[in-house]
């Protein structure tokens, strides 16, 4: 089995062995760069043209026409890293040549603040958590030392998360507004949600990623699916050439089915389930298992869970198992172009954008029924819900061995995303909040 | 020269021009869930009639690209977190097309389920595997360059406006018109004095294709007639 690529390329993983003790080397040196490429320039709503109708197009310009002029603020706790940087990053340029002011503000604070935002991320999606005056006192601190150090004056401001939520009460008569919630609301811990929803029902509105995450509130709530790029790096077409290079390079053989996860090594994506799924499969179809994700460098518990992956596939030379470093979007693309069948076994899930990218390169999906997996899997339709690793072993058999059901199933769910989740209805559907709160609709 | 020349025909003009309108939705979360069926019968009674649109009308709309087994989301969820097979069924087979107010359409989805439970008591209170959450749409209204004098120039209209557009005068127009018509038939019938077409484009089937499908269909309808 092949062991986790170290951050750099530097280090070559472990080499596999066959059953009979044979070496067997099936992975070359990885060409990943070391270091970030710098970021190609932000595409222009022009750019997107041939992939959504051009109408559609000139109907964002139209409403857009209507705030030209007005300023949006929009903020949140990462610059770097995550959906909700890497979609800020490609929705404020289009604001801009919209004609829009947007401004991109990121809250601040010191290691504490930041184990603090941490603990309550897990606490507000319904982990135990004991919340004391002295994390609420260093919670408040930070809030008021970003109430001074930034300028709020917006027409609307937008708080994505929960991190930011307290800057509420800088906001003055005549601005709007609004909380994007990314998590998964469902089931949070009483005392933190306690916390939180005073500051909250101060907002506008809130935008949940699911209904099943929105709360009881004294405000209105509305329902934003987030939305991948088909421009970005994770999501444009590739040359096949590069695809096979990829596989080649990570020991992949594309002659032969490849099943594939790309997920953090989190227990919440039971990467380890997806191992015992394969291996069932295995039983009756020929497969490899691909398990790409990033950060296990970062965060302990990663490592943890990375273990319980080795242990489960033993010296199985088909499970591949990729720890690659964040900016290996056109990698992990590949990764998926390249396979037959896509899974996200999640135990917890948020929206789940990983199926989203799936699902947008025409892959047949198999994703579990948690989170915002089931508003974009519609099952037999758009790709296969599953509740168990019995159930997503049987489907992966299913697949694999129905090609023409699979490949209608990877056509329905890419014009789904097209419809549904590509980042120009995430735009409309902001400049249609933003017009409708300013009265301008 | 004049005797040879071939007069070409003249495309009449209609009494009025046909402007196309678009017409996108923001979804609103609203309070009502139902963790049964007999729960969804209740919030059914109760909900505003933006919720009644938002899971017909508008998921028909969401979906137009699966052009078989999706009809709204009330089937949907029947099927399968309920997994009453016969009431799915029967719930997706309701056409909209058939109705020319919320109101009534309401008032057959009640009927409906509230028939079936009293039928099938077992399935009342029996826990669905995952909740159905109401929603509802907040409708905008979104003008277009586009502008349509007579038959061809209609054509050539519908073959450039969104599929959004395509929906609001060809799906959403009946209650909006309380006919079981829509604006392209309407117009075609009263301003271009074509009740053939008219009729004929009434007849599409949305149900069984995408929006796409249907734009092709008129168009190729309205050119059957240059």
């Amino acid at each position: 089995m092949s062991q986790p690529l170290a951050k750099s390329d530097t280090t070559l993983p472990q080499p596999a062995n066959t059953q009979e003790g044979t070496f067997v080397e099936r992975r070359k040196r990885p060409r990943i760069a070391i270091e970030p490429r710098n970021p190609p320039p932000p595409p222009s709503l022009k750019d997107y043209e041939g992939i959504v109708d051009s109408a559609d197009l000139d109907e964002i310009r139209w409403i857009a026409h209507q705030l030209r002029g007005k300023s949006i603020k929009l903020i949140n706790a990462t610059a770097l890293g995550g959906t909700i940087a890497d979609t800020l990053n490609r929705i404020i340029p289009l604001l801009k040549e919209l004609e829009i002011q947007a401004q991109w503000d990121v809250i601040t604070g010191g290691n504490d603040f930041y184990y603090v935002n941490k603990a309550f991320l897990g606490a507000l999606q319904g982990g135990a958590y004991q919340l004391t005056p002295e994390v609420l006192d260093v919670y408040v601190a930070y809030i008021e030392q970003n109430r001074q150090r930034l300028d709020f004056g917006a027409d609307i401001v937008v708080a994505h998360d929960f991190q930011p939520v307290a800057l509420v009460q800088s906001r003055t008569q005549h601005q709007k507004w609004l909380w994007r919630c990314h998590i998964d609301l469902s089931n949070p811990h009483p005392d933190v949600w306690g916390f939180f929803r005073p500051y909250i029902e101060r907002y506008d509105a809130a935008i949940f990623s699911s209904a099943a995450f929105a709360k009881n509130l004294r405000i209105p709530q509305y329902l934003f699916y987030p939305s991948l790029d088909p421009l970005s790096e994770m999501n444009k077409p590739l040359d096949d050439e590069f695809v096979t290079r990829v596989c080649e390079d990570f020991g992949i053989d594309r002659k032969r089915p490849i099943v594939t996860q790309i997920s953090r090594f989190e227990r919440g994506k039971d990467p380890a389930g997806v191992v015992q799924a394969y291996k069932l499969a295995k039983k009756y179809v020929d497969c490899q298992l691909v398990l790409a994700g990033s950060g296990v460098n970062e965060d302990p518990e990663s490592k943890l869970v990375l273990d319980q992956v080795f242990e489960e596939a033993g010296d199985d030379p088909d499970v591949i198992v990729l720890n690659l470093p964040p900016w290996s979007s056109l990698e992990m693309n590949a990764l998926q172009q390249a396979s037959d069948v896509i899974v996200q076994k999640s135990l917890q899930e948020g929206f789940g954008l990983t199926v989203t990218e799936a699902l947008w390169k025409s892959k047949p999906v198999i994703g579990s029924a948690v989170g915002g997996i089931p508003a974009q899997i519609v099952h037999k339709i758009t790709g296969m819900l599953v509740h168990s690793i019995e159930g997503c072993a049987y489907q992966i058999r299913y697949l694999l061995t129905h090609p023409d059901f699979a490949h209608q199933l990877g056509r329905n769910g890419h014009e789904h995303v097209k419809e549904n989740l590509l980042i120009t209805r995430s735009l409309k559907s902001w400049l249609v909040l933003c017009s409708s709160l300013l009265g301008r609709s | 020269l004049a005797a040879q020349h071939t007069a070409i025909p003249q495309i009449p003009k209609a009494k009025a021009p046909f402007y196309f309108n678009s017409a996108t939705h923001l979804v609103r979360v609203e309070r009502e869930q139902a963790h049964s069926l007999g729960e969804l019968l209740d919030a059914m009674r109760g909900c505003s009639e933006a919720s009644i649109f938002q899971h017909t009308y508008q998921t028909l709309a969401e979906h137009h690209f699966i052009r078989q087994g999706f009809s709204n989301d009330f089937a949907h969820w029947t099927f399968s977190a309920c997994n009453e097979i016969g009431l799915a069924e029967q719930l997706a087979a309701i056409d909209v097309r058939n109705f020319t107010t919320i109101a009534n359409l309401r008032t057959e989805l009640v009927n409906m389920l509230g028939e079936y439970l009293d039928r099938v008591p077992r399935a009342r209170d029996r826990a669905a595997a995952e909740p159905f959450y109401f929603c509802a749409s907040e409708l905008f209204l979104i003008p277009t360059p586009f502008a349509a004098a007579d038959l061809a120039e209609f054509a050539d209209c519908l073959r450039k406006v969104s599929v959004h557009s395509i929906q609001h005068h060809f799906i959403d127009a009946r209650l909006r018109l309380r006919l079981s018509s829509n604006d392209f038939s309407q117009w075609l019938e009263v301003d271009a004095d074509r009740a053939d077409l008219a009729a004929k484009i009434n007849r599409i089937d949305f149900y069984t294709q995408t929006l796409n499908g249907v734009r092709a269909k008129i168009v190729d309808i309205v050119e059957s007639a240059l």
